[in-house]
């Protein structure tokens, strides 16, 4: 089960750069095609570009202790300073925000971890924060 | 048609999207370009392993679609401020997601109207999947 210590803990840190072809392929998955996407990401893609950036989180995810094949995504949330441009390079960082548990109706105990990523742009400007709210069933 | 700025008031309905059906393929395309690797949503053995029918959509998918839905109503991908959903049930292949969404409060803000809005996907039947909300500045 996840310790409570691990809340604030920065999970990951990395940088990528926002490339025409991955928002292109990204928009077409989702059948969206928006003129927009020849110079900005769609509003979803963080989700995309995150798992790209932040490869090296993996040690400190498995600290967790969650209990990956119950895992699901319970909620996200993305707020927006401005569009995610390509071409740029982000850099993002992700940190554990919280960790809690609730029982379900089945009694059941539910382990939730709340990540929350910031991106950043070269000059230290904020671009993004995505939120993201992951759930696992304890066996 | 974007909301207008002008005649936008609480309770006014968001231009609905209706999506093609999903099918196994829009999973095996979404996974890779999203990269999530999870056999979950492409292979029906590991999902009926993990106790599920066969495999399911990625919630993503679905929010994907309601961040098309929301950069349409609020004119442009920089329109959208803030959104967040909750994945409340699943989705499956052959479902047919329509995205909709209603306004709950309209203000002005360093000379935009901004408005705050609930959003959801429902299929075919009716049934909500995903619930959550957004902020338009339009």
């Amino acid at each position: 089960m996840p310790s409570k210590d691990m809340i604030g803990r920065v999970l990951s840190t990395g940088s990528a750069t926002v490339t025409a072809d991955h928002v292109a392929g990204f928009a077409a998955a989702l059948g969206d095609t928006n003129p927009e996407y020849q110079t900005i990401a769609p509003p979803t893609y963080p989700i995309a570009f995150m798992t790209q950036a932040m490869s090296g989180g993996m040690d400190t995810f498995s600290e967790l202790g969650l209990n990956f094949m119950t895992l699901v995504h319970g909620e996200q949330e993305f707020e927006y300073v401005r569009p995610v441009k390509v071409g740029e390079t982000l850099t993002l960082t992700g940190r554990i925000a919280d960790i809690y548990e609730k029982t379900n109706s089945a009694g059941a105990i539910l382990d939730f971890v709340v990540l929350e990523t910031e991106g950043k742009d070269p000059a230290g400007k904020p671009v993004f924060y995505s939120r993201n709210v992951l759930i696992s069933k304890r066996m | 048609m974007a909301l207008d700025a002008k005649t936008v008031q609480v309770g006014s309905e968001l231009p609905s999207l209706t999506k093609p059906a999903i099918t196994r393929e829009t999973l095996k395309v979404y996974g890779p370009a999203a990269g999530d690797p999870n056999p979950m949503h492409v292979d029906d053995e590991f999902a009926k392993n993990a106790g599920y029918p066969g495999v399911f959509a990625h919630g993503m998918l679905s929010m994907g679609y309601l961040g098309e839905f929301l950069h349409k109503a609020g004119g442009g991908v920089a329109h959208v401020r803030k959104f967040r959903a909750r994945f409340a049930k699943l989705t499956w292949p052959g479902d047919v997601v329509t995205c909709k969404g209603i306004v709950t409060a309209v203000r002005d803000e360093d000379g935009a109207k901004v408005v705050d809005c609930d959003i959801w996907t429902e299929t075919q039947n009716g049934e909500r999947k995903i619930v959550g909300s957004a902020t338009l500045a339009l």
